[in-house]
């Protein structure tokens, strides 16, 4: 690959003191991958500074051809910025490519730029554009469209709009701030943010940050399939199902790194994953989206063999802090107290997980601080309880009719109610449940990963946020956290990392047992296609051996 | 005749107009309304970008205004754009955006089904093809269920107490008993699963190429129906309704074979095998007649779950997402479609009542 020629002495300065520390036996390698490579680190010179040879991206390569059946739930389509599942990005990864891409190793891989240079306080950050790249009706994609996409993205006035959010270090009222993205040339453009942001570039590998072309009006993607990748959409039924093909009238840019199958087909089998292995036994699927709980292990009976991601994804069993009785700080810490993890982890997960420590930073997070945990002591929760008079009072946790969630919140509840604390279950299907999801005094939300620790905090805890589930405001909290987004030095951003979680920690604000791994069931001569972090199917790699 | 079908259309409509104001009120209900506005514009949004939602679409009217509006009595909302162009239900109904290009009302009337907010195509398009695939799943049904109901029903009442009666009354009043949700996981396990029931078995003894007898998942039936993928999802729908069937022309035949005539037939001689199919038959099925045609809507419930167990794409399986997901035209459509098949197959019921018994006059 082109980027690989970068010489070491044009690395980021902060990218050789991660390997010196991943070196020392400090951080991580999966850690020091995502944070050099967040700062336009090449994955291979990443590698490079540890003194390893980059993995071999692909041990077998796939046949040319073939087709493949996958199980996914197929959604109404609409404008790419707005979508709320990954499975809607996912039918539309063929042809709709992203800037960069977030992989399995922890690493940022770029895709349709070829490298990008962040300077020393991340404010700025230059972006190189891959050459020779077309969309499929013969335009050049040049900086300008890029542009025009970062000028989408920070439109606030769309609904629904989540990346505008990603943007805020761009954006001024809504909109695109004037000046903010500047065209250099036909091929480089320069990001000037308005606050320290190391998290932008791993922002746009988000799915909602499909890059279209201008002339796309913001509707239906599948409608209007202009896109850089390598495949086309056939026909597409939501609830039903989605056939993709190979566009044989377009030159991919990657040709001859991928694009083998020739037809892929999605198959939307309900939610019920009884209907999936039934669709499996009769050779009607070939791979599942997402397995969970105990069919992971059914699947591969079958012959269906598993992949694992392992990821920060998490449930967030969270306290509205503006409903009573969970105001109380008391209340809030006493609850938690009462659960201990491991149990929720085992009852709830089936042990398919790592342990979570109700902050919401994971270990695999680049800044997770290593801090004290929480407390198990169900008689201390009792007497708290007791202490502010609501011995006799009936708690409720609410869920989502989902399986495994619903387990999750039984075994919190069934922990509370062993402490000797009243709880009630209450669970809502999930057309009624999301309509509310922000304002249940006690409920379990579930959070897919972000690859940085600061991102999740930035979107769920910080004061006034859209998506704050937990009314938590706090200003410490916020001050700190702003600074944190500005440092790109690892020991430095996990001093106030470690302030941040410990500030979680006090406050009582989530129950959050454990960090879910996550697994699909393939079948054996299924190359490539194993399960990702965050849900992508990228299904131009995917082949059959 | 014709007055008697009239006055059946009257009460059709009126039935219609009825049912369709209870589902639309319904789901147009706040809460509901947020729902819509959450699945359509992302799950995750803000009240402010709800309550933008449902103005910019239309949805702040009241209620009356918008039955009236889907019916076609009242005119559709309007908006114009920033750039001059117009939207508003007729201009997204007629696919224009030029003011004063779209008709003013356009409703039921006007022959405007709307649009599926689930399906993100016209509601008539939808209705349509899932019918379609509902039709051939009932079509199956029905060719299983009538025959297999008849011959039980007549094999058991012909000889009222017999060791053949008690036998095929039981097997029918299990069947009966039997939910299609119980009926179609049992079926799944015994026939369809690769590691329980009867597949590894026949496996083990090389009688199946595949690893499983029968098809758990009828998706593939929708584009070609074979006996494999298409078996369980009819015998599961077929074995509920045949039992009560089976039941009510067993008691039927029972009847006719204590009458006069019959007794007068076996004394001039007549072959028992005659009397049964020449004297009793048509007499024993006027009253199932009247059965399996009132047992079309009920089946039609059990499409519901018997199509989305085995994901089977057709209008129980519409019904579905289509309630799950809020989707009022979508629903509302599809409370019509039940309010016909129900009258139409009462009617059909009726008018075969009085060609099958001619003491009986539609007047």
């Amino acid at each position: 690959m082109t980027h690989s020629k970068r010489k070491a002495t044009e690395l980021h300065r902060a990218a050789k003191l991660y390997a010196r520390e991943c070196r020392e036996g400090r951080l991580s390698r999966r850690e020091f991958m995502t944070r050099a490579t967040a700062l336009g680190v090449t994955a291979p010179a990443a590698y490079g500074l540890l003194g390893l040879a980059a993995p071999q991206a692909r041990a077998q390569t796939p046949q040319m051809g073939g087709s493949l059946r996958m199980q996914m739930d197929i959604k109404a389509q609409r404008d790419p910025r707005t979508w709320d599942w990954s499975e809607l990005s996912n039918v539309c990864r063929g042809w709709l490519e992203y800037l960069v891409s977030y992989e399995r190793d922890g690493s940022i891989q770029p895709v349709l730029l070829e490298s990008w240079e962040a300077n020393e306080d991340a404010t700025e950050f230059t972006l190189n554009i891959r050459p020779g790249v077309k969309w499929n009706n013969g335009d050049d994609l040049t900086a300008e469209h890029i542009a025009h996409n970062f000028e989408r993205w920070c439109d606030a006035s769309v609904e629904g709009n989540s990346m505008a959010g990603r943007m805020s270090a761009l954006s001024e009222d809504g909109k695109l701030r004037e000046g903010a993205v500047e065209i250099v040339d036909d091929l480089t453009i320069r990001l000037h943010l308005s606050s320290p942001d190391i998290a932008i570039i791993v922002n746009t590998a988000d799915y909602p940050a499909a890059v279209v072309h201008p002339s796309f009006t913001g509707d239906d993607p599948v409608a209007n399939p202009i896109g850089t990748g390598p495949y086309r959409p056939v026909s597409h039924n939501t609830g039903i199902g989605a056939v993709i093909e190979r566009n044989p009238d377009h030159t991919w840019w990657n040709e001859g790194n991928g694009a083998w199958l020739d037809r892929i087909e999605f198959i939307d089998l309900g939610t019920d994953p009884a209907a999936w292995m039934a669709a499996a036994e009769g050779g009607e699927i070939d791979m599942t989206y997402q397995t969970t709980g105990d069919f992971v292990d059914l699947f591969e009976m079958i012959g269906m063999p598993q992949s694992e991601a392992i990821t920060s994804a998490t449930i967030a069993v969270r306290f509205n802090q503006t409903q009573a009785p969970y105001d109380n700080v008391n209340v809030r810490r006493a609850l938690q107290m009462a659960v201990n993890n491991e149990i929720v982890l085992e009852l709830g997960y089936n042990d398919r997980g790592t342990l979570a420590e109700n902050h919401h930073v994971c270990p695999i997070h680049p800044e997770y601080a290593e801090i004290p945990g929480p407390v198990f002591d169900p008689a201390q929760a009792r007497s708290m309880i007791e202490a502010e008079g609501l011995a006799g009072h009936e708690f409720e946790l609410i869920s989502i009719d989902d399986d495994w969630q619903a387990a999750t919140c039984d075994s919190v509840a069934a922990q509370i109610r062993a402490a000797g604390i009243n709880i009630r279950r209450t669970i809502l299907p999930g057309a009624t449940f999301w309509n509310d999801w922000l304002n249940y005094p006690f409920s379990a939300t579930e959070w897919n990963m972000r690859p940085l620790g600061v991102q999740v905090l930035n979107l769920a805890y910080r004061s006034g946020e859209a998506w704050n589930e937990t009314g938590f405001a706090n200003a410490e909290f916020d001050t700190l956290l702003a600074e944190a987004n500005g440092i790109a030095d690892a020991d430095e951003r996990r001093e106030i990392m470690a302030q941040l979680q410990q500030i979680l920690l006090d406050e009582g604000v989530l129950i959050q047992p454990y960090w879910r791994s996550l697994y699909r069931n393939a079948r054996p001569n299924i190359l490539n296609a194993e399960m990702h972090p965050t849900f992508e199917v990228r299904y131009q790699h995917y082949g059959l051996a | 005749m014709l007055f008697f079908l009239a006055r059946r259309v009257g009460v059709m409509l009126v039935t219609a107009l009825c049912l369709t104001f209870v589902v639309f009120y319904l789901t147009n209900i706040p809460a509901k309304l947020e729902t819509l506005a959450k699945t359509q514009a992302g799950s995750r949004i803000s009240d402010a970008e709800v309550a933008s939602w449902l103005d910019r679409n239309g949805y702040n009217q009241p209620m009356l205004v918008r039955y009236g509006e889907w019916l076609g009595v009242a005119r559709g909302w309007t908006r114009q754009l920033d750039d001059g162009s117009m939207t508003g239900r007729c201009y997204l109904l007629t696919g224009t955006t030029i003011p004063g290009a779209a008709p003013e009302r356009c409703g039921l009337v006007q022959g405007h089904w709307g649009n599926s907010t689930r399906f993100r195509a016209p509601v008539a398009e939808v209705i349509g093809a899932r019918l379609g695939a509902t039709g051939m799943l009932m079509l199956w049904v029905l060719i299983v269920m009538v025959p297999m109901a008849l011959i039980v029903g007549v094999l058991a009442g012909m000889r009222e107490g017999s060791r053949t009666d008690r036998t095929l009354s039981t097997f029918a009043i299990a069947s009966t008993a039997t939910p299609e949700y119980v009926s179609g996981v049992v079926f799944i396990a015994l026939l369809a699963s690769s590691t329980v029931g009867l597949s590894p078995l026949l496996v083990s003894w090389g009688w199946i190429e595949g690893p499983v007898l029968f098809q758990g998942n009828a998706r593939s039936a929708l584009e070609g129906i074979t006996f494999w993928n298409f078996a369980l999802p009819v015998m599961t729908v077929a074995l509920y309704g045949m039992g009560y069937v089976a039941r009510i022309t067993r008691a039927s035949m029972t009847e006719v074979m204590t009458q006069q005539y019959i007794r007068t037939a076996r004394l001039k001689g007549v072959s028992f095998p005659s009397i049964v199919l020449r004297h009793a038959l048509r007499n024993a099925l006027i009253a199932p007649f009247t059965v399996i045609m009132l047992q079309i809507p009920w089946l039609l419930n059990g499409v519901v779950i018997v199509e989305v167990l085995f994901s089977y794409p057709g209008f129980g399986w519409t019904l579905f997402e289509a309630a799950a997901n809020n989707d009022i035209e979508l629903l509302l459509a599809a409370s019509v479609v039940a309010v016909l098949v129900v009258l139409v197959t009462q009617l059909i019921s009726d008018i075969g009542y009085v060609w099958l018994n001619p003491r009986i006059r539609v007047t």
